[in-house]
């Protein structure tokens, strides 16, 4: 029985592993590459500045929020509900395939357990005219 | 023991020019809990002593020091409602007794004495009260400058005075490098830069006049990215400042810059500023390397072009990132003669190194001369502010130094606004 179990488990971890293995490297550096700067590495973000992504309720909630981030940028928090000081661009111009990678790199990473993001999850964010709060 | 008593200042949510709120009540509340875990060991030079001077303050920016020795901190978000701390040490044993939190419904940076008085700035607005003798102010305060524009980037709007009644304000730009698109990769420079027609440099207003607007003030000094240091030299009667130089040089123009280069490019700046100075913010940067201005890549440089536009040479150029945050010419006269005319620097440290070890989170000392020649190399004062190192992240540092201010006494106080906010406190016990 629990040999059973041990070998689904192993069985289970063989399929997917591989697959899950290198969409997070790319991922990751998609993540170094556009976020790291300013989040840093860690996710700690910099205090008063821009914000940590390390147990977050945006990266543990609803897929479109961290999309929404990636797509508008600080443009979409308005600027006395915004407890950091630096301004997030809009990243609208990567691939829905690289700003899906992106969101599920930090919904999955920096103890958070949100869960992947489809390609198709950021073309229907995309679809959403969010209100100008730019100010 | 320590009292502690929350008092309302002035309560205006929306600064305006409208005339503001007197102070009301005084609201008892508990100590917040100061934040003891892994504090630094601060290293200064032998004769001197470090004291932390109070703990658990809040977000601790700028501070002014009054002649009966109450110091005065701006908070850059409100503790428990109210936007600024007074401390007092009443035994004389380097640690604050009293703390009376006042200014209400505020959050700010600048802090400073004048003429009586006692200013403070919020990121749109610069108020004063009529200093007390002792504790906080009672006084109904006065809008001395309204209207700046609501920001984010670089919005905190840190001043100081000449002795002749004027005040200098930084306006910093909301803004890296004036790009077409705000920090993003490929994004050119606006030609010219638009936004330094009313932000990027140092306006000047009568420090005693009420209800100025930056809008009818005079520019005195322009291309500056963001100056969140700057003093008044009283040995040359100039203004000085150092300012926080562009981020992400190698995210954006990885063509140009290896990441070990963006991490210590572009030198920060310390500059003697004279009126109508240009620093060259945004076409412009400076290379501490090459000892000389280069031109921005957002406007054609490539990393080995110089600069072809107006921008004059700073002083200094300090390694990349590390954030000056406040600067201090000594002015009691109690200190050895090396460290009276010179200049302390205090940097907040850096964010922007990676992925190097972030630096910075130190107090240097620059010799001058009374005639403001620059005698030496800057050297370290006060150091070990971060913690055990390296800091690969900055939330890692434990304090980062983001005031300095001098005491009647001549103590210097040095604050932090993480881990809780802390004052540390420097005295010369000699050798």
């Amino acid at each position: 029985m629990w040999v059973n179990k041990l070998a689904i488990l192993t069985l289970a971890a063989g399929l997917s592993g591989p697959a899950f293995a290198a969409s997070t490297d790319k991922g990751h550096a998609l993540y170094m590459a556009n976020c790291g700067g300013c989040h840093q590495a860690d996710g700690g973000g910099v205090p008063m500045m821009q914000p940590a992504l390390i147990d977050s309720e945006r990266a543990n909630g609803e897929k479109g929020a961290v999309i929404d981030m990636i797509l508008h940028g600080s443009a979409i928090i308005p600027m006395d509900e915004s407890d950091y000081s630096n301004e997030m661009p809009s990243f609208s111009e990567l691939s829905d395939d690289d700003i899906a990678e992106i969101a599920t790199y930090v919904r999955t990473h920096f103890e958070n357990h949100g869960g992947a993001v489809s390609a198709d999850d950021v073309r229907a964010r995309r679809a959403v005219r969010l209100p100008a709060v730019r100010n | 023991m320590i009292r502690e008593i929350f008092t309302a200042g002035v309560a205006f949510a929306c600064l305006s020019l409208a005339p503001v709120a007197p102070a009301t009540a005084q609201v008892p509340t508990a100590a917040p809990a100061a934040t003891e875990k892994a504090a630094p060991v601060i290293s200064v030079p032998e004769g001197f002593k470090v004291d932390v001077f109070a703990a658990g303050i809040g977000r601790a920016r700028h501070m002014a020091v009054s002649p009966s020795g109450w110091v005065y901190v701006a908070l850059m978000r409100p503790q428990k409602g109210f936007g600024a701390v007074a401390l007092h040490d009443d035994n004389g044993d380097g640690v604050a007794d009293q703390k009376l939190y006042f200014a209400k419904g505020l959050r700010g940076t600048g802090v400073g004495i004048h003429n009586g008085h006692l200013y403070y700035s919020t990121d749109v607005s610069i108020i004063r009260w009529k200093l007390p003798d002792a504790g906080i102010p009672t006084t109904k305060p006065e809008l001395i400058v309204g209207g700046f524009t609501r920001q984010r980037q670089h919005s905190a709007k840190p001043f100081t005075f000449d002795d002749a009644g004027h005040l200098y304000v930084n306006v910093g730009a909301p803004s890296n490098a004036c790009m077409e698109k705000m920090r993003q990769k490929g994004s050119k420079g606006m030609d010219p830069c638009p936004i330094l027609e009313s932000y990027g440099g140092i306006w000047r207003f009568d420090a005693d006049k009420t209800m100025q607007e930056q809008a009818k003030a005079e520019r005195y000094a322009t291309g500056i990215r963001n100056a969140m240091a700057l003093d008044w030299n009283p040995y040359v009667n100039s203004l000085y400042l150092a300012m926080h130089g562009r981020d992400q040089l190698a995210e954006f123009f990885p063509q140009y810059y290896s990441p070990k280069e963006s991490a210590d490019l572009p030198g920060e700046e310390f500059h003697k500023v004279a009126e109508g100075a240009n620093l060259g913010w945004p076409y412009s940067y400076y290379d501490q390397h090459v000892g000389k201005r280069m031109k921005m890549p957002e406007y054609g440089g490539d990393g080995k072009t110089p600069a072809d536009r107006p921008g004059q040479m700073p002083l200094i150029g300090f390694p990349g990132h590390w954030a000056p945050n406040d600067l201090l010419f000594r002015r009691t006269g109690t200190w050895p003669a090396h460290y009276q005319t010179g200049a302390f620097i205090a940097f907040h440290g850096s964010w922007n190194r990676a992925p190097e070890p972030q630096q910075g989170y130190r107090v240097v000392y620059v010799p001058m001369d009374k005639k403001g020649n620059i005698t030496g190399q800057w050297e370290t004062f006060a150091n070990g502010f971060a913690g055990k190192g390296p800091i690969m992240s900055p939330r890692d540092a434990y304090s980062r130094p983001t005031g300095l201010a001098e005491g009647p006494d001549g103590a210097l106080y040095i604050s932090s606004l993480v881990h809780g906010g802390r004052i540390y406190r420097v005295t010369y016990v000699g050798k």
